[in-house]
């Protein structure tokens, strides 16, 4: 972490743009499906405008500029000059993906992402004669974000001085006893420098004389400066048991309970902030050169009862409802409490064993006592690891723009549905997700779904549909892909895989036997490389990433009604289900996911191939056999033809082979443990983890381990050392 | 047909609810005249815009016209943007 104030604020920044391009996805989106109220293209104007201003506060000249025309466009279309047709909204989530690039290079400080010019043309195509005016100069004014610097001060100067963001709402009593919303507020901007505004309802009662001393309105105020939270309190001594109050540090998110929140997000609109200094500065909020957000409220004043209800249905629509309360911490703090819990369990589980070593019996005070630690650090183990859980709408909203430029580079018109975006999956698998996944995408528009003709001939629309769908099952997170194309050519897949010899040509083959030739490496259905899919990375990279995160993916397919890819993954990449073992009087974990089963090795069964090359017979399959402990350099060759037993795991590739272990001691949960980046990376060792009783194991990579033995190197390794 | 108001000097707790009577009774589009306004009060802003609302939502127009320097300065430290009550009028 960075100790520059003005680092962290560009840091925010670029955050809060994240969260800005999420939601211009989503009212693209809404857009997309046809509704063109007026709150929809509000949110994109905003988010655009607020990425502008952003960026403005920190000079970050390109992406102004490409963010300003953008706005323009978005202002025309807000005002109604502009019609959004489907082509103009498929320009704008071009401009949308872009400009999200622009945001990441300008974060990463990388060059800019081509295509900026031919977009901005189109975009001035659109907008017919009028054309695109450079930015003349930033008119930046506060509108709903949660950084407002730039407002009162520079922003580093801003951020430096600490401040407070006090909201408050007078109640009945407060006017009645005699006191002033007025003089409050007069109070307050005389301790600092403070941003007021008033938060006014969208659906105030017309005035009556009933409910003219009902008091509705209620005011944010943002004070910086050298204020303690006593000076404030002071302000409110006389009115604090006549209004609702609350006072956090800037940066924190001051809210009084649910109505006012709702509130505070429909007055956002609407308010203008006012800027008071105490230094009898003139107010820096011109208001006679109001920029859009004003201006939009004259625009659409006559309807302003009926655009709030608009707004929640909107909201509603888009499923962006008003965001819940919210912290941010830096992932190395969750990092540091996962691990911290790590350690906790494992240190529970010394302490049972332990207690169970003295002797204590089962029906035990000590006993039944710790049987509630053990629980209470389960369920704190999961509580924790769910903070690193994360909903995969964005990756969904990466997906949706792979479709978008998969399906225009082959000429396929394409709908992208999506479904559970706000299911959770650990932040790490939503990473390691993202290729693989576009990978699928990119097959199910190219290879999944049929040309326009052809989807017209066989009577259905001819926009291909995908649906990319997140749930959670039995512990698990299920995501899957389908699509509603011609379905898996089976006699086809069955030819190739024979024609590259990856069946015997008279192999009898089950239809899901065939599916899963797909997953084979080398497999490829399209004879010519297409520029889309075909890059030489198969199916069978997508299924060894998905087993990279002990997932599974499964594949099932119906003729001419579609393919759907199911994967299914961990909760969290923090625990592991594992087979503890003995090899070479070493302890050793083996991922359970890579078992598919354990057997006796009988003599009879060994077959030698070479000098070093074993197979062993089991269920009248040959499959190749390794010792684990000579594997792993822990020893010599073992003696010839002894039983042991062996352990049959599943390779990547679907192939199988069998390891010599010399026991089988327990199966359990293991905490993995990062073997840090001092070790490099070892063959066949994942992480290690540690016991109950202390010690310290490997967790294996038996994949690996098995590609990494058929060099015959680790015996000489081991003789070297 | 406008009808026009002349805001008292002072709209505080008092002169809230008469003021509020007063708008109610006005039909057509309205022009409060807030020349003469030295001190506004937190129920009467909220009058005030309560009342634009109302007119704006019924396609009336509604517009304060000739705001005393009090008037303006009370509706800043408010933090409330003039145009809400003084520009405006309905299309």
């Amino acid at each position: 972490m960075s100790n520059d104030p003005m680092a962290e604020i560009r840091a925010s920044f670029f955050v809060e743009c994240e969260e800005l391009l999420e939601s211009l996805q989503d009212a693209l989106n809404v857009m997309d499906e046809g509704a063109h109220d007026a709150e929809t293209i509000n949110v994109v104007f905003r988010a655009v405008h607020s990425i502008k201003g952003g960026a403005g506060a920190f000079g970050l000249d390109e992406l102004v500029s490409f963010s300003h025309r953008f706005e323009t466009v978005m202002e025309e279309v807000r005002s109604g000059r502009l019609d959004p047709t489907p082509e103009a909204i498929k320009l704008f989530f071009l401009t949308a993906d872009l400009l999200q690039d622009i945001v990441r290079a300008t974060r990463d400080g990388d060059a800019a992402p081509p295509g900026t010019e031919a977009v901005l043309a189109a975009l001035e195509t659109l907008l017919g004669e009028d054309g695109l005016q450079p930015e003349e100069a930033i008119d930046f004014a506060p509108m709903a974000l949660s950084f407002d610097f730039g407002v009162t001060t520079a922003p580093d100067d801003a951020e430096r001085e600490p401040g407070w963001s006090i909201t408050f709402a007078p109640e009945a009593g407060l006017y009645t006893s005699g006191n002033e919303a007025l003089l409050i507020l007069r109070s307050l901007s005389q301790l600092g420098a403070a941003t007021i505004r008033c938060l006014i309802p969208d659906d105030l009662p017309a005035p009556t004389g009933e409910n003219a001393e009902t008091p509705l309105l209620s005011w944010h105020v943002t004070l910086r400066g050298d204020v303690t939270e006593g000076d404030i309190r002071q302000v409110f001594d006389f009115v604090a048991d006549v209004c609702r109050i609350e006072i956090a540090p800037l940066g924190h998110d001051a809210g009084l309970g649910g109505d006012l929140s709702a509130l505070v997000v429909d007055a956002q609109e609407d308010a203008t902030a006012t800027v008071l200094d105490p230094a009898a500065a003139p107010p820096a909020t011109d208001m006679g050169q109001t920029d859009g957000a004003n201006a939009e409220y004259a625009a659409d004043a006559p309807a302003a009862g009926r655009s709030s209800r608009a707004a929640t249905a909107g909201a509603q629509a888009t499923g962006a409802n008003e965001p819940a309360a919210t912290v941010r911490v830096d992932l190395e703090k969750i990092d540091r409490l996962v691990n911290l819990v790590g350690e906790l369990v494992i240190n529970q589980a010394m302490l049972a064993q332990s207690v169970e070593k003295a002797g204590i019996g089962h029906q035990s005070d000590v006993m039944s006592g710790l049987e509630s630690f053990m629980m209470l650090t389960r369920d704190l183990q999961e509580s924790v690891m769910m903070i690193r859980a994360q909903p995969v709408k964005p990756l969904f909203q990466r997906m949706a723009r792979i479709v978008r430029e998969a399906s225009a580079s082959v000429g396929k018109e394409v709908r992208l549905r999506t479904e559970g975006d706000f299911t959770e999956v650990d932040k790490t698998v939503i990473e390691r997700l993202a290729d693989p996944l576009t990978h699928m995408i990119r097959n199910a528009v190219d290879h999944g779904l049929e040309m326009p003709e052809r989807r017209r001939a066989a009577g259905k629309s001819p926009e291909g549909l995908i649906v990319l769908s997140a749930s959670h099952r039995a512990g698990r997170v299920l995501i899957e892909i389908e699509d509603d194309g011609a379905g898996i050519n089976r006699p086809k897949v069955r030819d190739i895989a024979i024609r590259k010899g990856l069946i015997a040509p008279d192999a009898q083959l089950s239809d899901s036997e065939i599916d899963n030739l797909l997953f084979l490496p080398g497999f490829s259905t399209v004879s010519e490389v297409s520029a889309l899919s075909g890059r030489g990375v198969g199916m069978d990279v997508v299924r060894s990433a998905i087993t990279g995160l002990g997932g599974r993916i499964t594949i099932t397919s119906a003729p001419g009604r579609g393919t759907r890819f199911s994967i299914s993954l961990p909760l969290t990449l923090a625990v592991l289900d594992g087979m503890v073992v003995q090899a070479a009087d070493q302890t050793l974990v083996v991922p359970l996911s890579a078992i598919i089963e354990t057997a006796r090795l009988e003599p009879g069964n060994i077959h030698h191939l070479s000098a070093s090359g074993e197979m062993m017979r089991i269920r009248s399959e040959f499959v190749p056999l390794f010792d684990l402990g000579q594997q792993l350099g822990f020893r010599d060759a073992r003696h010839k033809a002894q039983s042991g037993i062996v352990l049959l795991i599943s390779q990547e590739d679907g192939r199988r082979a069998a390891l010599i272990v010399d026991a089988i001691m327990e199966q359990r949960q293991v905490v993995i443990k990062g073997l840090g980046q001092s070790y490099g990376n070892i063959p066949g060792v994942a992480a290690a983890t540690i016991l109950g009783d202390g010690q310290i194991a490997l967790i294996l990579d038996p994949a690996d381990l098995v590609r990494a033995g058929t060099i015959p190197s680790h015996s000489d390794l081991k003789a070297a050392v | 047909m406008t009808a026009r108001l002349t805001l008292p000097a002072r709209l505080d707790l008092t002169a809230a609810k008469p003021l509020a009577s007063d708008i109610a009774a006005l039909a057509g589009d309205v022009e409060l005249d807030a020349s003469g306004v030295t001190h506004l009060g937190g129920l009467s802003l909220q009058v005030l815009l309560a009342a634009a609302q109302s007119c704006r939502a019924a396609g009336r127009s509604f517009a304060i016209v000739a705001p005393s320097t009090d008037f303006d300065a009370a509706l800043t430290l408010f933090g409330v943007d003039p145009s809400h009550l003084t520009r405006n009028t309905a299309a």
